[in-house]
């Protein structure tokens, strides 16, 4: 029974069973010393609050723990981030201001400054 | 308000007395309570009822943005729909037709009927208002009586994000509408 049980738990951790669901369709570049990760929740048809202190280099990611699919997509065409329920999306900040909104629901949007 | 409108909100007002009578002393012939499986029906048929109105759209429109709304209902009715059917079945309920689910699928036949007569931009314009008058009126309902009357937190969370998903359509429509005048 204990090895029963052990190695199912050795099958669920080679097949990332145990593992966090969250799946990435963006690149996700490895950060760097001195850049952070900034995580922006998606819940509820709403982006969460921005973060703030964000410099060029350092990580956006948007998770998406909404029922529904959404998207972070560039105003400016720069980027377009699919995010299916359950799922995180990420980019490298580069310096400026990020307008952003969800292509499947144009009602949400969201500015980020990086400095 | 139109006739498939009215007998929406009539159909709502309906929820809306078994739910008070439910919690007031037993009367003479008291109506039944509406319940959890009532709830789940009702807002399923809601579902179904405007994913079936954005196909129409599909078929009717030619303008970008009203399709692209229409896209946006199909997708979301869909994907709340299929939520609704998964936790009623973890949850071991049967959704029950009722008369506010009746009058709903009714009501919504006759819109499709009058919509159908309809084409180019006075489709548009009618199809886009009836979503803004129809949001209204669930997301009423959804906050008014199926939100406060459901029992099991589980539907009623989803019912909660149901409503805060139903409000940004609404919210969509009217721009929608506003730009189509």
């Amino acid at each position: 029974m204990l090895r029963t049980t052990i190695l199912l738990a050795g099958l669920l951790a080679l097949t990332g069973g145990i593992l966090p669901a969250s799946t990435s369709n963006a690149k996700r570049p490895a950060t760097t010393p001195g850049h952070h990760v900034h995580v922006i929740v998606i819940d509820q048809m709403q982006y969460g609050p921005m973060p703030t202190d964000v410099h060029a280099g350092d990580i956006i990611e948007w998770a998406n723990k909404d029922i529904l699919e959404h998207s972070a997509t560039a105003r400016d065409g720069h980027f377009d981030v699919d995010l299916k329920p359950g799922t995180s999306g990420r980019i490298t900040a580069t310096a400026g201001t990020l307008a952003f909104f969800c292509k499947f629901h144009p009602t949400m949007t969201g500015t980020l400054v990086v400095k | 308000m139109n006739k498939p409108l009215l007998a929406l909100a009539l159909a709502f007002g309906i929820a809306s007395v078994a739910s008070v009578q439910a919690q007031t002393p037993p009367a003479a012939s008291p109506a039944p309570a509406i319940n959890d499986a009532q709830i789940a029906h009702i807002a399923y048929t809601a579902g179904v009822i405007d994913v079936t109105a954005a196909k129409q759209a599909l078929q009717r429109s030619h303008n970008r943005a009203v399709r692209a709304f229409a896209e946006e209902m199909q997708r979301d009715h869909t994907a709340v729909n299929e939520q609704a059917l998964a936790l009623v079945k973890k949850l071991g309920v049967t959704p029950q037709d009722n008369p506010t689910s009746q009058s709903l699928a009714s009501g919504a036949a006759d819109e499709q009927k009058k919509l159908a007569t309809l084409s180019g931009s006075a489709y548009d314009k009618a199809y886009v208002d009836n979503e803004v008058a129809y949001h209204k009126t669930v997301n009423g309902a959804l906050s008014g009586t199926l939100i406060p009357s459901a029992q099991n937190a589980e539907l009623k969370s989803l019912l909660e994000t149901g409503l805060k998903l139903f409000q940004s359509h609404q919210m969509h429509a009217e721009h929608l509408a506003q730009s189509l005048k």
